[in-house]
Order: C-alpha cells, then sequence, then structure tokens
C-alpha cells in the first residue's frame, strides 16, 4: 500500500454492498406467514361421484361462509364430517345461518345418482332454516366431452 | 509481487451462505404458484323464503318435467301438449322462448326417482342460456 495520496486512497473498511444476510430470514417469514395464514377446507371429501355441468360458476363467498351439505346416494347428509338424518338438517343450519349475519352459502354436493326426492328434501329443510344462497356444487364439464356425447 | 509464498490463501473456509437468500425465495414462489385453493364451483340458485309464494300467469311458465329416464317432457303454461326432448336441447330451446316472452319462468319438476344429475343437466342448459327465473320443484 502506497501512501502518497496522504491516505485518501486507504481502501474503506465499509462495505460497498447491500447487507443480504438477512434476506434468507425475510424470505422464510414470508414463507412461514403464508403457510401460517392459509385455510384449508375444514371437512373431509366424501366419497362420491361429482354431476357435471358446463355453465358452473366460482362460489362468490368466502370460504368461511360456505357450508358444504354432502349427500349420498343412500339419502345420508354429511355436515362437518358428521351424518345427519334429513328431519335434523334445518335445526343445524339455522343458527349457521344466524351467526354468519345471512351470508352462509350452502353448497349441495350430490351423488350424482341421488334420487332427486331427498335433495327436494334437503331443499326444503333449507328453507326451513331460512336460507336463499344455495349452490349444486359440480365440476366443470369440458366442452370436448360435451360434443363427444 | 515477488513473494508469492505469503500471500494469504484466497479460499473462504465457511459454508458459502449468500445463495441462501435465493433458495428461500425459490422455496416461496414455488409453493405460491403450487398452491392452489379449493374454490368450488357450481350452478347458484336462490330459494324461495319461506311461504313466499307468488302468483304466476299460466303464459309465463314453461314446465320442464324430468323423467327417471333423464327424457325431459316440456310442455308450455296450459298447453296440453308435450314435446320430449334431452336435457341438451333446452338451451336451444330456452333462448328462442325467452326471445319470445322475457317474461318466461322455468319451472322444472323432477321425478322423484329421476337421477340428481338429470335435473343437474337441466339446470346447467338453462345456466347456459343464461335463465334467471328458474323454480325447482318435485314432480307430484
Amino acid at each position: 500500500m502506497s501512501m502518497k495520496g496522504g491516505g485518501f486512497d486507504r481502501k474503506s473498511k465499509a462495505s460497498s454492498e447491500v447487507p443480504s444476510s438477512s434476506l434468507a430470514d425475510i424470505a422464510f417469514l414470508l414463507l412461514i406467514f403464508f403457510m401460517v395464514t392459509t385455510v384449508f377446507q375444514a371437512d373431509r371429501d366424501r366419497p362420491i361421484e361429482w354431476p357435471e355441468a358446463e355453465a358452473a360458476e366460482k362460489i362468490d363467498e368466502k370460504q368461511k361462509n360456505i357450508l358444504n351439505i354432502w349427500l349420498e346416494r343412500s339419502g345420508t347428509v354429511f355436515m362437518n364430517d358428521q351424518p345427519f338424518g334429513m328431519p335434523d338438517v334445518s335445526s343445524f343450519v339455522a343458527p349457521l345461518y344466524a351467526a354468519s349475519d345471512r351470508a352462509l352459502v350452502i353448497s349441495i354436493r350430490s351423488d350424482r345418482q341421488t334420487p332427486y326426492i331427498y335433495v327436494d328434501q334437503l331443499q326444503k329443510e333449507l328453507v326451513e332454516a331460512g336460507v336463499v344462497r344455495v349452490v349444486f356444487a359440480t365440476q366443470l364439464e369440458q366442452s370436448m366431452q360435451r360434443e363427444r356425447r | 509481487m515477488a513473494v508469492l509464498n505469503n500471500k494469504k490463501q484466497k479460499v473462504s473456509d465457511e459454508v458459502p451462505t449468500s445463495s441462501m437468500a435465493d433458495i428461500a425465495f425459490l422455496l416461496l414462489i414455488f409453493f405460491l404458484v403450487t398452491t392452489t385453493f379449493p374454490k368450488d364451483k357450481g350452478l347458484a340458485i336462490v330459494l324461495p323464503e319461506q311461504g313466499e309464494e307468488a302468483q304466476v300467469s299460466q303464459n309465463n311458465i314453461m314446465h320442464l318435467i324430468i323423467q327417471p329416464t333423464g327424457i325431459v317432457d316440456v310442455r308450455r303454461g296450459e298447453a296440453q301438449n308435450t314435446q320430449q326432448m334431452r336435457p341438451e336441447q333446452i338451451e336451444s330451446l330456452w333462448r328462442q322462448a325467452i326471445s319470445e316472452n322475457p317474461n318466461l319462468i322455468a319451472a322444472v319438476k323432477t321425478h322423484p326417482d329421476a337421477a340428481y344429475e338429470y335435473m343437474v343437466d337441466v339446470l346447467d342448459a338453462l345456466h347456459s342460456a343464461s335463465a334467471e327465473r328458474i323454480s325447482l320443484q318435485i314432480l307430484e
């Protein structure tokens, strides 16, 4: 090292780089934040054969305001992983509906082979509970599939 | 520069951690991209309020009677003659009918033994034809 410039060209000890050692911590923090805040549906899927529809639209409501009602081929109703008899549906749904400020949307997930009488009974139970917004959950039918039929 | 032996060894004895941030971001982006939220799809319908009954002129009703075989009997208002068709054909029928009468209501009456999928097929056809006034009933 020469001292020709009176020491001015001595290299500074402060790093000229942006400190990046904490970047990993920030990234992990974000990763953990998103992992924690992600809410997955609470109830487990029942084994049903989904009906298919072309005009199916996304349900425009928050996940927590959607109640899934599974209706099996035998007419058994499942809500929140619990089996229900048809007459008990309205007494279970009504308090949930009131608690949600009438924003609750019912997603009816029925097997495609379910006799319609059960679907009708379920609808009558929901009307009794005061529920207005109902969605018949379906899988999206591909238009190619439809043309082949 | 003659004293080569005196120079400090430049190989670091630490594990390189500068790429750690890249790896973390890569993981973050990977999980952000691959996470699919189970957004449900379906055919929305508004159920009537309890005890709500509207009187509708028979001229404004199209009866769609779904038989257990999946065949749909279409009957307009008070007309006695029915037309048999498959659920896929309802879409074009509805488009034509609604252009003639904008106040038309689709009364979907399903046989108690008919499979749910046939009702969904009919409802799908009506939704595809952007029908708004749909009434779901059971065939008595």
